[in-house]
């Protein structure tokens, strides 16, 4: 239970903080994208926070969140958000966590990076982005990790059926050397 | 025309090549290029697949474009479309050399979605501990006997692995399976320990006690494992906890943090263990922790055998347990209950958690966002060895080619946790 | 692949409500909610999400309140009211989950389950049975019956559509109510009393009207089977598309159940404007032609050809056709809008003022003044419209049409000595003796749009891909455009829908719904 963090957070960024919730002993902030970097540098050196360890960095697409015994009215609709990118973190002195979700639309699918905070998420970024189509803003190498860089869509989105078949490609065209050449541009 | 048909430019001409005796002082220098080497990702030394494209300055590695993803197995999008109980084979595959601890995080994820976590009958915790720690044993041998082995030392990799193979053996005895377990259900486990276990489970402890000793001996004091492992792939302590380490990598760094003790769960609170803690960050320490988290484990599960307490392995709650068979073939009710925890799985009401265990590797987390019927919304899996792997790039920059072995090894970069 | 663009409108507000209608403010578990006057107790817990248990209410039946499984506890009442019965009113308070609403949800599933037979492994209902559903969402308890259970009748023929298992049956009475109110006919009824009541036909009756098959949708027990269906496929299997009958103009909204690319059942969808709840048996067999006879290669003289071979020889002979205008263009009130669309503007820009309309004859016994209506052809309104909004006029006469470009395979002039050019789905009719047979998707393989009897324009999905080589028939038309050098340049059905809807007036400003996916009936809980 960290409650204080998430009071702390609202007094210091009210602006930048849309609500706090707590689900299962869990605590839950959710952030505007245009204030996510300041929020996660003060949540780094704030010396009540310290949250100098990064946990995880993934997406939620609610597509089909259609969830059984609540209202229809928090179902899904066209008018809400379809992403969340959720950011946990950790104080390795304080021993409190926080998890961080940004609310990103379908038709404008950026988030500010965290990877120049914690490098940790460098490459949990570049797997959300390859799973769920999130760009990432100035993250120095956003490309694909788990899929190969010919792979078309993004799997882990609900709209993404299982059974899609891609084609296999031969891979004789990737630059020699990688200093020389660059990085390939993803699509 | 003749041009100078001297035996130099013969040779230029038809075999397309000069050899090292016809070159002139300036042509004998070794390009200054940069060389492009592949490293995996079928290659012995890259455990479970990972591909390194390294870029090296004659042995000197200047640069290495870590590449996971090979064995990646689409563990998210199938468990979406499973039931909460189908999920754990595919957990199982996770970080396939400890699956009894992926099999426990996911039943302690759900639980807590459920609100059953402090329902879970005593005993069939203390079983989830027992099997818990004897394969986060067998994870520390696999990692170190399979280093060794790879930085030569080949008897310790056989030793280690006879060790491994008594303790696959019991697990095999209480699931039905060496490696693949499905053990722990959601609610407890699915049946209790075979008669006999905790004797057997005591005697093979000494046993693997004893090769313990014998794998010291051989590694501890040996000069050139040492030397190939002290100073190798150092981390600070700043280094460690920003690029998220966790379990023996941090605490080789001297991140004092082990979810069992910081965030306890299950019974562990009524256990007694140390957790080591190194100071250098390189191989070396790395090593020395796992070997001393061996025996830590081993006092834990000394510890379980005396303390297990007698009772159900399963809690008693409808809505997760599945009814007794003879029930189930002859009353309408728990038919229909059977066939309802099947068919549509249990029913976890809407919201999300995060869980988190001590792994083999470090936290082990399971994010889950369930949506009120039998199967999960997102399962999504904080998998240590990928957070560890993103650290690859670095450690092994400024080193040889050679040390990429001893780096990789000790990272214990467990293939189908970090592709998933 | 950012797309960066507007962001979509927020969805219109709903309309409010019409001036006389009043409103009433209640209380159920503590959270308040507003309905309009006259709705019951268990619609309006729907509203806040929550499922109270019933079995034999049904939104579209009246209401019996025979099997007290929705009993709650209103306040200001000494004894539990059918929350289905029970009306709404002003400040009332309503308690479903206190002690005592519980037990009463358990002790009826208890009287319900005692004779129940344990046919579960055996069951069709298996899987969607609302008995299972609710057993295990609101009792969960062991059983107290130690005494061998009443036996009545397995397998009754009911009549030529359905099967009756006594046993199972639960005595809601809904599939009686159904008979009388969808079809208008007394056909089922209840026999003898206590443990030995049963569910019969109606003396000298047979369950045999055109509307049978709904009360298998609407027992919530496995009692009542489609031969149809019965032993085919289990319903955990299946996944539901939502899509719109192809069988006749009134267009009941369906969904198509498909395993692996192959259909299985329908059932319906409800739609309070076209179908209610209901649809007609006819409609429920469409999904049997989907397999015959279906054109999975394109043709060209009678021999199998590619695609390229097959577009290039029509395109020449369309070409050929065109110098002599002989040219002439047959849509098709089977298939959908855009497909039709598609080929009625590529029709105008080859020049042609006049096209055929390919339709099946109606049929006039068939209207009853219910769902069934004498025209058989799901789009003739559709294609109508899109005539109209291009200013195609419609003929019959075939006189100097040396080829003829048709969508379908139906058509009702005389084509002896015409080429014809065929974009269809099945080899059957005209196709058989056409010059050129393209393959194109049939009604449950379409994404698009048909317009039904009322106007109602009505969204159908595609539940699996088209078969074999076939491709949208729209898709198809884009093909032969491209081949005689007319600018068409549709990549997605989408793009048909959005020109389609700009020229006709009557469609302008239909919003394009996003592809349903195919949701696997395990996890939609469970129907009926």
């Amino acid at each position: 239970m960290s409650q204080k963090v998430l009071d702390a957070l609202k007094a210091t960024h009210g602006s930048g903080v849309d609500h706090t919730e707590s689900q299962f002993g869990d605590d839950i902030a959710w952030v505007k994208r245009e204030a996510l970097l300041d929020i996660a540098i003060w949540l780094k050196t704030d010396p009540s926070m310290l949250f100098d360890a990064p946990v995880f960095c993934t997406a939620i697409d609610r597509l089909d969140w259609r969830p059984v015994g609540v209202p229809p009215s928090q179902h899904w609709n066209e008018s809400k958000p379809r992403f969340e990118v959720a950011y946990q973190l950790r104080s390795q002195k304080h021993r409190h966590r926080v998890r961080i979700k940004i609310a990103v639309a379908e038709h404008d699918p950026r988030c500010p990076s965290l990877s120049g905070v914690w490098p940790a998420f460098n490459w949990q970024e570049r797997e959300t982005f390859d799973m769920y189509g999130i760009q990432f803003e100035n993250h120095p190498d956003l490309r694909r990790i788990y899929m190969y860089e010919e792979f078309v869509g993004y799997p882990l989105r609900k709209d993404y059926p299982k059974e899609k078949r891609q084609p296999l490609v031969r891979r004789d065209d990737l630059p020699i050397n990688p200093i020389k050449a660059g990085h390939q541009e993803t699509k | 025309m003749a041009a100078t048909r001297d035996i130099t430019s013969l040779k230029q001409l038809v075999l397309g090549r000069k050899d090292v005796q016809d070159l002139i002082d300036e042509e004998i220098e070794l390009p200054p290029d940069l060389m492009t080497i592949n490293m995996g990702p079928s290659h012995p030394a890259m455990h479970g697949t990972v591909r390194i494209v390294l870029t090296v300055d004659g042995e000197t590695i200047v640069k290495g474009d870590v590449q996971p993803g090979y064995l990646h197995r689409c563990f998210e999008k199938e468990s979406e479309y499973a039931t909460y109980t189908q999920v754990f084979p595919y957990t199982d595959r996770l970080n396939y050399v400890s699956p009894m601890l992926n099999n426990v995080g996911w039943a302690m994820a759900v639980e807590k979605l459920m609100g059953l976590t402090d329902q879970i009958p005593k005993r069939a915790e203390y079983i989830r501990v027992i099997v818990g720690e004897i394969s986060r044993i067998t994870d520390h041998l696999t990692c170190i006997g399979a280093s060794a082995m790879e930085l030569g030392a080949f008897a310790v990799f056989l030793f280690f692995l006879k060790a491994r193979e008594w303790l696959y053996e019991l697990l095999e005895k209480v699931s039905g399976a060496r490696l693949t377990h499905s053990y722990v259900r959601i609610g407890g486990v699915v049946k209790d320990l075979p008669e006999g276990f905790c004797d057997e489970l005591s005697y093979n402890l000494d046993q693997v006690a004893k090769v313990i000793v014998e794998v010291e001996g051989l590694l501890n004091a040996n000069k050139i494992f040492r030397d190939r492992m002290a100073g190798i792939g150092k981390l600070t302590r700043e280094e460690a906890i920003a690029t998220g380490c966790v379990g023996p990598i941090a605490r080789a760094a001297g991140v004092d943090y082990d979810v069992r003790k910081d965030y306890p769960y299950s019974v562990y609170p009524e256990l007694e263990f140390d957790v080591p803690v190194g100071t250098t960050g390189d191989c070396l320490d790395r090593y020395l922790i796992r070997m001393e988290e061996l025996k830590q484990s081993m006092r834990i599960l000394r510890q379980c055998i005396a303390q297990i307490p007698g009772g159900s392995v399963m809690v008693d709650d409808h809505r997760v347990a599945l009814p007794p068979k003879r029930d189930t073939y002859n009353t309408i009710e728990s038919m229909i209950r059977h066939f309802k925890h099947i068919v549509d799985g249990i029913r976890v009401p809407a919201g999300e958690a995060y869980t988190f265990i001590e792994g083999g590797n470090g936290e082990l987390g399971f994010y889950v966002a369930a949506d009120g019927t039998g199967r999960p919304y997102k399962a999504y899996v904080r998998s240590p060895s990928f957070v560890h792997l993103s650290t690859a790039e670095k450690l092994i920059t400024g080193h040889f080619i050679a040390d990429v072995v001893p780096i990789f090894g000790m990272i214990n970069m467990i293939g189908g946790e970090c592709d998933k | 692949m950012t797309v960066v663009g507007t962001p979509p409108a927020p969805p219109a507000a709903p309309p409010p409500l019409a001036p006389n209608t009043t409103t009433v403010t209640l209380t159920i578990d503590g959270q308040p909610v507003t309905v309009p006057k006259g709705t019951n107790v268990l619609e309006a817990a729907k509203e806040l999400g929550i499922d109270i248990p019933a079995f034999c209410y049904h939104p579209g039946l009246p209401i019996v309140a025979q099997c007290r499984q929705c009993l709650v506890a209103v306040e200001k009442n000494p004894k539990l009211q059918p929350s289905c019965q029970q009306v709404c009113g002003e400040g009332m308070v309503v308690h479903t989950q206190d002690k005592q609403s519980t037990l009463a949800r358990k002790q009826m599933l208890e009287f319900t389950l005692l004779n129940h037979p344990i046919d579960c492994p055996i069951c069709d209902k298996a899987g969607e049975c609302t008995l299972q559903k609710l057993y295990f969402e609101a009792d969960n308890e062991d059983s107290r019956v130690d005494v061998p259970k009443v036996e009545k009748a397995k397998v009754v023929d009911l009549g030529p559509t359905v099967v009756l298992d006594q046993e199972r049956c639960i005595l809601c009475s809904r599939c009686i109510r159904t008979c009388d109110v969808v079809a208008g006919e007394h056909q089922l009824e209840f026999a003898h009393r206590g443990e030995h009541e049963v569910l019969t036909t109606a003396p000298g009756a047979q369950l045999d009207n055109p509307y049978s098959l709904n009360t298998v949708d609407v027992c919530p027990v496995g009692a009542l089977t489609a031969k149809d269906f019965r032993f085919t496929m289990r319903a955990w299997e299946l996944e539901a598309t939502p899509t719109v009958c192809n069988g006749c103009a009134t267009g009941c909204n369906v969904e198509l159940h498909h395993k692996d690319e192959r259909a299985w059942r329908i059932v319906p969808r409800h739609n309070p404007a076209v179908n209610k709840y209901w649809m007609c048996d006819e409609g429920r067999f469409t999904y049997h032609d989907l397999r015959e006879q279906r054109l999975a290669g394109a043709i060209v003289d009678g021999l199998p050809a590619g695609w390229d071979r097959a577009i290039a020889y029509a395109a020449q002979r369309i070409t050929a056709a065109l110098k002599d205008n002989g040219l002439a263009v047959a849509l098709s009130a089977l298939a959908g809008n855009e497909d039709n669309f598609a080929l009625a503007q590529l029709a105008k820009s080859w020049g042609l003022t006049r096209v055929f309309v390919g339709a099946l004859a109606p049929i006039p016994s068939r209207a009853d003044g219910r769902l069934r209506v004498a025209d058989v052809n799901p789009n003739t309104a559709g294609v109508a419209e899109i005539c109209r909004a291009l200013g195609l006029e419609v003929t019959t006469d075939v006189t100097g049409v040396k080829c003829l470009v048709m969508l379908g395979d139906t058509l009702d002039v005389e084509v002896t000595g015409i080429e014809l050019i065929a974009i269809a789905a099945h080899e059957r009719g005209p196709v058989i003796k056409a010059k050129a047979a393209l393959p194109c998707a049939d009604w449950a393989e379409r994404a698009g749009t048909i317009t039904n009897n009322q106007g109602h324009v009505q969204r159908q999905h595609a539940a699996f891909p088209p078969l074999g080589h076939a491709i949208p028939a729209w898709e198809a038309v884009v093909r032969l455009a491209q081949a005689t050098s007319v600018k068409m340049s549709f990549t997605h059905v989408r793009e048909v829908f959005v020109e389609m809807t700009n020229t006709v007036p009557a469609w302008k400003g239909s919003p394009w719904v996003r592809e349903a996916r195919p949701l696997q009936l395990r996890f939609a809980g469970s129907r009926g």
